[in-house]
């Protein structure tokens, strides 16, 4: 009997002992927990986390801050994981919104049941070198080219078909450094579905996908993790979102376009790609993107390398465990705001503000979204 | 108290004595040898000593490098407001890392809730309950190779990949309750944390003189109460230290977090959301392509560093003041 009550002594003592170790702990939490602004505090707020793509990622932080100071109790939480990640954790419900570069496959909204695209931004992809010697901008390149080098056939700097293209630049005979994604992404598919345009071959042997078997290169996670890396090595060529390219301040390509005018990536250019937007036919949000793109617009003046960026939402909210219905206005409220309002910040951060047709679109798919089946 | 002094004086003129003849000895030895051998063995005696002590700073080099690094490139931002606020948006440079500091008080201190009662209750039986060796009987043979069998899979979870944890952490609970918790990511730290201290607290539970257990058995003190009134107390500095190893171990771990709390630009809300952690910012920072986000992650990096050396420090000083007030009570 005594022994009993003693062994639960132990126990109980030795926990409280412990206990003493994480008591500094909870200390400097509880005064924290003075110290944090009203958040914490305030009944009736809305957390919604989301995570996916990287492609638009400082647009999306830029509004979570900036919708805090329209709505104050509404705190949005994006996470920056890529879109293969963006596309499993909306799919595993664990996540309130996901995103990412590329539409859903059919095999994904298999599983994805009810799944919405809001296409929320439009960005370019864009081809940054580190060529010593070349520090500037403006290497001259075309599809198959690129397709080329990627699949490892053009070996070095100084290959006749890219001098030929760039008589004004001397090219060291350096061996080239591919640099691609090491991580699921959406980046990965769009650059993939442009290389499988510009090179039949490049399309039976290697595809597009949003990871791919790649014949050659180096891998890096993120694109800012394939900007540090272009960054760091020389004679590196790579793949990324212009607005990494320009924070990084890392040259990249002008790639020839449809109408067979070299053009640098810049915000006009992208937004001649998306110009004929409407023309393309966009499909409904509840329905398969998958053969939406902005790849390759006939534009004489249009970047060929554009693409849309995409909000994943389930048509029900109410089928997202971590949903209620306060929630579900604030989610929708926010998303309505990011493709109107929240827009302006778009130029800034080196990304094209939607056009007028692709914002009725998404005003259409947000007015379907349910909760429990009643319009929200 | 002063027999015992005593007693410790004479054993230390004896070996003194000792020692003096049989310098004597060696030194009559040394007078035979020839000069040449002396010289020669003085010169490899100073050649040894020389790389050792150029061993042991190559060693402190990379710690003293990294320190200074952080400090040089973390001081310039840190400030209240560095410390207290959300981040803002990212590439501004504004805001702070305040998130990330409460998550990992948070998620480490519900981890070593976890962790360190079953790390020590554990210690506890393998040293005490389940002593090693070959026992004859069935039942403790039993018990042997059971106890056997804890230690083995105790240190193969030691050497255990922590990105695999934070995977079992994401298949066990993300994804049975939908959603990036603290719950998660405290429970992979935890599984981090358990074979660190049961295997210190086994070993230092060892380290204690058996003398003192028949002691108290000889007093008729049951062994509940010598395990934790006379075992635990003479080996709290020992237990204390592997807790604060294993604390510090976990408070700078990544990889099980990225899976399980997903990290959060807001303060903490509920223990079945995201949280923040400073490793995971850090990694998040660094991988950001703007200079300002860069200079967040030194800063983050240096306060995790001051994080963990605060808290061992003050672990340390709680401990010895209460040891210094047992003993003057016991006497």
């Amino acid at each position: 009997m005594s022994k009993i009550v003693m062994n639960s002594v132990v126990i109980v003592v030795m926990t409280s002992l412990l206990l003493t170790g994480v008591v500094t702990m909870s200390m400097s939490q509880r005064s924290f927990a003075q110290l944090l602004p009203k958040q914490m505090q305030t009944p009736g707020q809305s957390n919604i986390n989301g995570a996916g793509a990287t492609f638009p990622f400082p647009l999306i932080d830029t509004w979570r801050v900036e919708y805090q100071k329209v709505k104050p109790y509404v705190n949005i939480n994006y996470q920056s994981i890529g879109s293969g990640g963006g596309v499993k954790q909306f799919t595993a419900k664990t996540v309130d919104f996901g995103a990412s570069d590329a539409p859903l496959s059919a095999a994904e909204r298999a599983k994805a049941t009810g799944a919405v695209h809001i296409p929320e931004t439009i960005g370019s992809v864009v081809a940054a070198y580190n060529i010593p010697g070349i520090p500037d901008k403006g290497l001259k390149l075309t599809g198959p080219i690129l397709a080329d080098i990627f699949a490892g056939k053009i070996k070095k700097w100084n290959d006749p078909r890219i001098q030929s293209l760039n008589p004004d630049k001397k090219l060291p005979a350096a061996d080239i450094v591919t640099v691609h994604r090491s991580d699921g992404s959406g980046t990965t598919f769009v650059w993939t579905s442009y290389l499988s345009n510009a090179s039949p071959q490049w399309n039976q042997t290697i595809g597009a996908s949003k990871s791919v078997q790649w014949p050659s290169g180096v891998g890096a996670p993120g694109n800012e993790g394939v900007a540090n890396a272009i960054k760091g090595s020389p004679n590196t060529i790579g793949y990324i979102e212009l607005n990494y390219a320009l924070q990084t301040k890392t040259p990249y390509a002008f790639i020839q376009n449809k109408a067979g005018k070299f053009i640098e990536p810049t915000l006009e250019s992208v937004k001649q790609a998306a110009a004929d937007v409407s023309a393309k036919g966009l499909p409904k949000g509840d329905a398969s993107w998958q053969k939406v793109t902005l790849l390759n617009d006939k534009g004489s003046g249009a970047y060929p390398i554009a693409s849309f960026s995409y909000l994943l939402l389930p048509k029900d909210l109410g089928k997202s465990p971590n949903m209620n219905e306060a929630k579900a206005k604030a989610l929708v409220d926010f998303i309505s705001w990011a493709i109107t309002d929240g827009q302006k910040f778009a130029s800034k951060l080196g990304y094209v503000p939607l056009p007028d047709p692709v914002v009725k679109l998404d005003q259409d798919t947000i007015k379907s979204l349910t909760f429990n089946g009643k319009p929200i | 108290m002063n027999n015992d002094n005593e007693h410790k004086e004479g054993q230390e003129k004896i070996s003194k004595e000792k020692s003096l003849n049989t310098s004597i000895n060696y030194r009559q030895v040394f007078d035979d040898i020839s000069s040449k051998y002396t010289s020669r063995r003085r010169i490899t005696n100073k050649v040894v000593s020389i790389v050792a002590i150029v061993f042991v700073i190559g060693a402190i080099i990379p710690l003293g490098s990294i320190l200074l690094e952080v400090i040089k490139n973390g001081i310039a931002v840190i400030s209240i407001q560095f410390l207290t606020q959300p981040p803002g948006s990212i590439g501004s440079g504004s805001g702070g890392i305040g998130p990330a500091i409460q998550g990992t008080l948070i998620t480490v201190g519900l981890a070593s809730l976890i962790g360190a009662p079953i790390g020590i209750l554990s210690g506890i039986y393998l040293s005490e309950y389940a002593p090693a060796g070959s026992a004859k009987g069935g039942r403790e043979r039993a018990i042997s190779f059971f106890a056997n069998t804890i230690r083995l899979f105790n240190d193969v979870l030691t050497g255990l990949p922590s990105i695999v944890i934070g995977i079992v952490g994401y298949v066990t609970i993300v994804l049975a309750i939908n959603s990036f918790s603290v719950w998660a990511g405290a429970f992979a730290l935890s599984i981090i944390m358990i074979p660190i201290i049961s295997r210190v607290t086994e070993e230092t539970l060892k380290l204690v003189p058996n003398s003192l257990r028949e002691a108290g058995y000889s007093l008729g003190i049951s062994k509940s109460k010598i395990t934790l009134f006379i075992v635990l107390k003479n080996a709290k500095d020992g237990v204390l230290t592997g807790v604060i190893l294993a604390i510090s171990r976990i408070a700078g771990e990544t990889a099980p977090l990225i899976m399980t709390i997903l990290g959060t630009s807001l303060f903490f809300t509920s223990l079945t959301g995201p949280v923040d952690a400073l490793p995971l910012r850090i990694w998040r920072l660094a991988s950001q392509p703007y200079e300002s986000a860069h200079a967040f992650g030194w800063g983050a990096a240096l306060v995790l560093i001051l994080m963990i050396l605060i808290l061992s420090a003050s672990l340390r000083i709680i401990a010895r003041g209460r040891g210094i007030k047992v003993r003057t009570e016991t006497i």
